[in-house]
């Protein structure tokens, strides 16, 4: 099959967006797993809570300020909704994420480690359950609403045709990728969390409560979850199982870029994005394979991934 | 036949290098007869379905398997459904495209493929401990999920059905049987097949090779240091702890007559099999058969009752980490929580009371402490 460079470009700009939406599940569990030293199987369960509850307040949202109009202020109405619903998501997912570390994760830091894999096993069950108690057992789709966006032609501009929900993922999603640094180089905050996870002991010694970091790390790892989750939802729908192949994914994304590197989690993440969108038009088997390959690669040359330092080895 | 010996002063039996005191002996023979009975406890009422002990005794084999190196080498593996589902698709594919009849062959196969695939899986996710090596195991055995269901030869998400041959149905000694009858006798081929891997990894867990992985699980360094080769160790447990779920996986496929990507390879299926392991009690020999059974059992009689059965496996799983993490064959043994419980109650009945109180001021505690945990979080530290 013959591939034109504007197909090649669409097809890598589509892999850069779920590259970016990977990113920021992966995030999230890449900075759970490097400082509380946890591995959250419920992390996909947290995406999906997102990608559900933004369907309801994007829903409330447009009900309020009525169908999407025309012209560059109902365009620009209508993009502040989608980013208000997807903060509003993201704000209802950081208690969640609160609760489940203050209540259930705390008491077992100090158990085996296979402990914690069966609790956030728990939480994934629960979880699944408590969204299909909620939202029912069928899929929901959104592409009413989210069609309207991409009828906005924002790519024309530069002759490509786009769509422009897209556009704003891959805007978006930088957005969080420069933040996320910000916090982490250059807050005060940021840097107490990163004492806390180079050296425990010494962090508490001057005065830093592990307690609190653990629970801010692992809300800012559900706010994350919800925040990709209500990015991706668009479109396509939101099903009850759409949690694990992020999740696994993500583990993939982690692996290649090195356990708890935030820029591994980045370069991992576009790297599967990217290829994975590649393989969808040049040989479509191996679109799910794909990931895994490259992580077996990896592994093979590279035992630590390719940023990473904590990745016990033996 | 059976040499008296003593230990540490009470009397015991050794035989075929298995040693039992008489109380030991008599559980044994009392659960190797109730496991062979149960077709005909099953048969006696509807709620208890042959089918449904049979798989929860299979997935608790793999897990028996999977527990050789959580016990021991204290490796926590995400992917043992990987094994599981390829004794169950090699099974599938033998039957299907090479025409093989017997089951004594089907499962050699099954163990042939089991085998390698460990030894690949191994060779590759053994480098790492810890984390990484659950993360690893995971994403190899939704590798093997994705290829699966991406290859039309396997028969993608509608799985293959085994049913070689003019008779439909894989041939037990050769001979075809009528559908009930195959049930059982696969039943009881099962139960030898377990009893089996239950002495073999008995006589495992006696020997030096246990001592070694253990001394590997407590410290890799020093285990190293004094001349134990460990990469080689940890990697021959993980093959053998992948036979069993392969072995496992043949029995389920010839046993359901047909194998579905969902139900054998699925991460699920994964954390199934390590829970079935702690929930019966992983520092155990039989609990995670034992937990293999309750799980099944559980997950069977929750979706009769609810659909919300995911929920109650979740809360079971909640009480289990909290309430009794030795499992359940560890709580239940003398000197286990369930005992030292019981004879608090029967010396002084009212220290339910102080209990009951106990757990309401820890949830008390629990909510108050992650309330303010939220309220740091959005409005800062006081």
């Amino acid at each position: 099959m013959a591939v034109t460079p504007t197909a090649a470009l669409v097809q890598t700009l589509n892999g850069i967006q779920f590259g970016f939406i990977l990113f920021m599940i992966a995030s999230g569990l890449t900075v759970i797993l490097g400082i509380l030293d946890v591995l959250n199987l419920a992390h996909g369960e947290l995406f999906s809570l997102g990608a559900y509850t933004a369907i309801g307040v994007f829903g409330f949202i447009i009900g309020i300020i009525g169908p999407p109009g025309g012209g560059v202020v109902g365009t620009a109405v209508f993009i502040l909704a989608v980013l208000a619903a997807v903060l509003v998501t993201a704000a209802i997912l950081l208690p969640v994420g609160t609760l489940f570390e203050a209540v259930f994760l705390r008491q077992i830091y100090d158990r085996d480690q296979v402990y914690q894999l069966v609790l956030t096993f728990a939480l994934l069950l629960i979880l699944l359950d408590v969204k299909k108690f909620i939202w029912g057992d069928s899929s929901i789709r959104t592409d009413a609403v989210y069609s309207a966006i991409n009828a906005i032609p924002t790519s024309e501009l530069v002759g490509l045709n786009y769509p422009t929900y897209n556009v704003f993922v891959i805007l978006v999603g930088s957005a969080v990728v420069v933040g996320l640094f910000w916090f982490f180089e250059r807050t005060k905050t940021g840097r107490i969390i990163r004492a806390t996870a180079i050296d425990r002991e010494m962090a508490t010694a001057i005065g830093v409560s592990t307690d609190r970091v653990f629970t801010l790390v692992f809300a800012l790892g559900a706010f994350l979850a919800g925040f990709a989750g209500a990015m991706a939802v668009p479109p396509t729908a939101a099903t009850l199982e759409m949690g694990t192949n992020p999740l696994v994914l993500s583990f993939v994304v982690i692996v290649i870029g090195g356990l708890g590197s935030l820029r591994g989690a980045f370069v991992g993440a576009l790297l599967v994005g990217v290829i994975r969108s590649w393989m969808i038009t040049l040989y479509p088997p191996g679109e799910i394979a794909a990931p895994f390959a490259i992580m077996a690669l990896i592994l093979l040359v590279k035992p630590e991934g390719l940023f990473g330092t904590w990745g016990e080895t033996a | 036949m059976p040499e008296r010996v003593d230990r540490d002063g009470t009397p015991a039996y050794r035989f075929l290098g298995v040693e039992v005191t008489r109380r030991e002996a008599a559980f044994l023979v009392l659960g190797i007869l109730f496991l062979f009975v149960i077709p005909d406890i099953a048969s006696l009422s509807d709620s208890l379905q042959l089918s449904v002990i049979h798989q929860g005794l299979l997935f608790g084999f793999a897990a028996v398997g999977l527990n050789l190196l959580l016990r021991h080498t204290k490796l926590t593996s995400f992917g043992h459904a990987a094994f599981f589902g390829t004794g169950a698709y090699a099974t599938a594919v033998l039957a299907r495209y090479a025409g093989v009849q017997s089951v004594g062959l089907l499962l050699l196969g099954a163990i042939a493929a089991a085998t390698v695939m460990a030894a690949i899986i191994g060779v590759l996710s053994l480098r790492h401990t810890g984390l990484y090596f659950a993360l690893l195991t995971l994403a190899f055995g939704q590798l093997l999920y994705a290829i699966a269901l991406g290859q039309s030869a396997l028969g993608g998400s509608d799985g293959l059905p085994i049913r070689p041959g003019p008779a439909n149905q894989p041939l037990l000694f050769g001979t075809a049987f009528s559908p009930d009858v195959y049930q059982v006798l696969t039943y009881y081929l099962t139960v030898v097949v377990i009893l089996i891997g239950l002495f073999v990894m008995y006589r495992i867990t006696q020997s030096p090779f246990r001592n070694a992985l253990d001394a590997i699980g407590q410290e890799r360094t020093r285990a190293r240091f004094i001349g134990l080769p460990v990469r080689r160790y940890v990697w021959a447990a993980f093959v053998i702890s992948g036979i069993y779920g392969g072995v496992a996986g043949g029995l389920y496929a010839v046993v359901r007559q047909y194998v579905r990507p969902e139900g054998t390879l699925f991460f699920l299926r994964s954390g199934d099999i390590l829970f079935m392991a702690i929930l019966g009690g992983f520092r155990t020999l039989v609990g995670p058969l034992i937990g293999g059974v309750v799980l099944v059992f559980l997950q069977d009689v929750g979706q009769d009752v609810t659909q919300y059965y995911e929920f109650l496996t979740g809360v079971v799983l909640l009480i289990l980490v909290y309430g009794f993490p030795r499992g359940i064959v560890g709580s239940l043994r003398s000197g286990g929580i369930v005992n030292t419980r019981l004879s608090e109650l029967r010396r002084e009945p009212s220290v339910l009371s102080t209990w009951s109180r106990n757990a309401v001021q820890s949830i008390e505690r629990k909510v108050a402490e992650s309330l303010t945990s939220l309220r740091i979080i959005l409005f800062g530290v006081d």
